[in-house]
């Protein structure tokens, strides 16, 4: 079964479709929801959660329909909402404590996890100040606490290095990788971040206007795009790029000449004079590098889907 | 878990059925109304009405006590339904004041530092969160209304050295019938201003508002245009008709001025309405991240 199930999914609010026709399914340890802003990942999470219907189609969080089986969705999920979103004049603890038996967690086990969540985190040693006494990442790791403290199976975070510096942020990335090692526990990440998701994700999904833009598994990815290749050219670039394509070659073409090719085994880098050469165009530096999300996700924004198709990276 | 494992693993033990969490939000937001000393201080002063009541009738019931209190005159007060529609009367305007305090505490809190959707992104619904703080406030303002009202009929029938029991069932009946249907009122309308105030202390002042400034323009309509329809806006004219009512007692008002039964259901089921609707409004906006 997967984590998350998307089956032709459809949105609408305020008359217009915010997702449209999204397909696949995600079953990675740790799932990252990559898009620029307005792209719906947001919307996707809160779908999920049950805060908005689907207008048409399904999406299932563990094989549990989000239109009709809601509060079991949300009993295994654990959910850190990108802005603020805390009660202030409470502890740290109290809070925590306060949603984990939201959650359904008896008292006592609620405390005691509350406890341990906050530990875990690094609230510790201020699990007793009010919430509204702390610094923006203090605010961010008890919104992870209180994802976590009732043990859910998904947790899922938007935006969970929003506003953070670069230390708490490597706090934070190195807590969910822990989360993640730990295995028990599977994790939808939503970020325009594209190296947060790179090191914490095994398997993106990349949304661009509302669809989807592509799945991908981000190992097998670069395992599959040994034969990757970064050059800069001078002349008739786009002549060159459909040329490589005719040939076996995905390719995506940037400003300033800059293109990426992946090869198959079949086509030589002497091939790829030959045919610039032939459309008069001049190589100026090839660069063999690995593939990064980077590219995954470029390549992603660069191809439009037709509707509801999946494009193939 | 374990602090000192520091590793996190699913939780698998027992959870609490999906119902019972409507009481963690009651208790929540007990918890957090009582934290106040201001509930304290409004809470006593509600109370102190009843004391002067319990000493009325213990007065009323015991000879030798009024003679003591006041040797040589007839104690005047007689212990009947209007006696407790001045009881029910005053204490559901502290329960007002003490509404106006503490509705804004349940809510306000929740919504200034955008709570709401991790509290909503657990299994409670809309519907829940309200219930739960619907629930709270409830009895709070119970124990300032009915439960002090209908204690005082106890505490009368079981002093009254006659039969009073039986004859006045319907003075229970009204205590009880009175409070609910004016905290029900006061405590959505509480609720639903409270969730569009941001500041907690003018939504205290909106409340009152709410109650009062309808009365004013209320007054106005009637003695401009001469007609007892501007009552309806007035909700201590009304709510006093109404407890008068359903306790038996005399009229309060002249028998032209009196609002016909339909006329006021409909006034009271029209608040309840806009209040339930304010307040889906409201949490529906504010229960999910705008991304």
């Amino acid at each position: 079964m997967g984590v998350i199930e998307l089956e032709g999914l459809e949105v609408r609010l305020g008359g217009r479709h915010v997702l449209s026709g999204l397909t696949g399914e995600l079953r990675g340890k740790a799932i990252g929801l990559l898009g620029p802003n307005g792209a719906g990942k947001s919307t996707l999470i809160n779908t999920l959660l049950g805060f908005h219907t689907p207008s048409a189609g399904a999406a299932r969080v563990f094989g549990l329909d989000s239109r009709r089986q809601r509060a079991q969705i949300r009993e295994r999920i654990g959910y850190m909402p990108e802005n603020d979103s805390f009660i202030g004049n409470v502890s740290g603890v109290r809070f925590v404590r306060y949603m984990a038996e939201l959650a359904g967690l008896p008292r006592e086990v609620a405390l005691e996890r509350a406890h341990e969540a906050l530990f875990f985190v690094g609230l510790g040693e201020v699990r007793y100040r009010k919430i509204s006494t702390y610094s923006l990442g203090m605010k961010q790791l008890i919104k992870l606490a209180q994802a976590l403290a009732h043990g859910p199976h998904l947790l899922i975070l938007d935006e969970p290095t929003n506003g953070l510096d670069p230390i708490a942020r490597q706090r934070m990335i190195q807590t969910l990788r822990e989360i993640r090692n730990a295995g028990s526990i599977r994790l939808v990440i939503s970020s325009h971040l594209l190296r947060d998701i790179d090191e914490i994700c095994d398997e993106v999904m990349i949304l661009k206007q509302g669809r989807l833009a592509a799945i991908c598994n981000i190992e097998e990815e670069r395992r599959s795009h040994r034969n990757f290749i970064e050059v800069e050219t001078v002349g008739a670039t786009d002549a060159l790029s459909e040329a490589l394509r005719e040939r076996g070659c995905e390719c995506a073409c940037f400003a300033g000449g800059r293109m990426k090719l992946v090869m198959p085994d079949s086509i030589d880098v002497r091939d790829l004079y030959v045919a610039a050469a032939e459309h008069g165009v001049e190589i100026r530096r090839v660069h063999h590098r690995r593939d990064s999300l980077e590219d995954i996700f470029l390549r992603a924004m660069d191809l439009e889907p037709a509707k509801g198709e999946l494009v193939r990276l | 878990m374990s602090v000192f494992k520091h590793e996190y693993h699913a939780y698998e033990g027992r959870v609490i059925p999906r119902s019972a969490r409507i009481g963690v939000l009651v208790r929540y937001g007990l918890s957090e109304a009582w934290s106040s000393r201001i509930t304290v201080g409004l809470f006593t002063l509600a109370m102190l009405p009843v004391i002067v009541d319990l000493v009325a009738i213990y007065l009323a019931n015991n000879s030798v006590a009024r003679m003591l209190v006041s040797p040589g005159s007839r104690f005047p007060l007689q212990i009947d339904d209007k006696f407790f529609l001045r009881v029910l009367s005053a204490q559901c305007w502290l329960a007002l004041v003490v509404n106006a305090w503490v509705a804004p505490r349940l809510v306000s809190f929740d919504l200034a530092d955008n709570a709401l959707p991790i509290l909503l992104s657990h299994p409670i619904s809309r519907f829940g969160y309200v219930l739960g703080k619907l629930i709270g406030l409830f009895s709070i303002l119970s124990l300032v209304t009915w439960v002090p009202c209908l204690l005082l009929f106890a505490y009368q029938a079981y002093t009254s050295p006659g039969a009073w029991f039986g004859p006045n069932l319907q003075v229970a009946f009204g205590l009880l019938a009175g409070s609910v249907l004016w905290i029900v009122v006061v405590a959505l309308l509480g609720l639903a201003l409270s969730s569009w105030v941001k500041w907690r202390m003018v939504a205290t002042g909106v409340i009152f508002a709410a109650v009062f400034v309808p009365a004013g323009i209320g007054g106005v309509i009637t003695g401009i245009l001469r007609t007892k329809w501007g009552f309806l806006l007035n909700v201590p004219v009304m709510m006093t008709e109404v407890w008068q009512r359903l306790l038996g007692a005399p009229a309060v008002m002249r028998r032209d001025l009196e609002l016909p039964d339909a006329a006021i259901a409909v006034v009271l089921l029209a608040a309840i309405a806009i209040s339930l609707a304010l307040l889906n409004a409201r949490i529906r906006a504010r229960e999910v991240v705008r991304g």
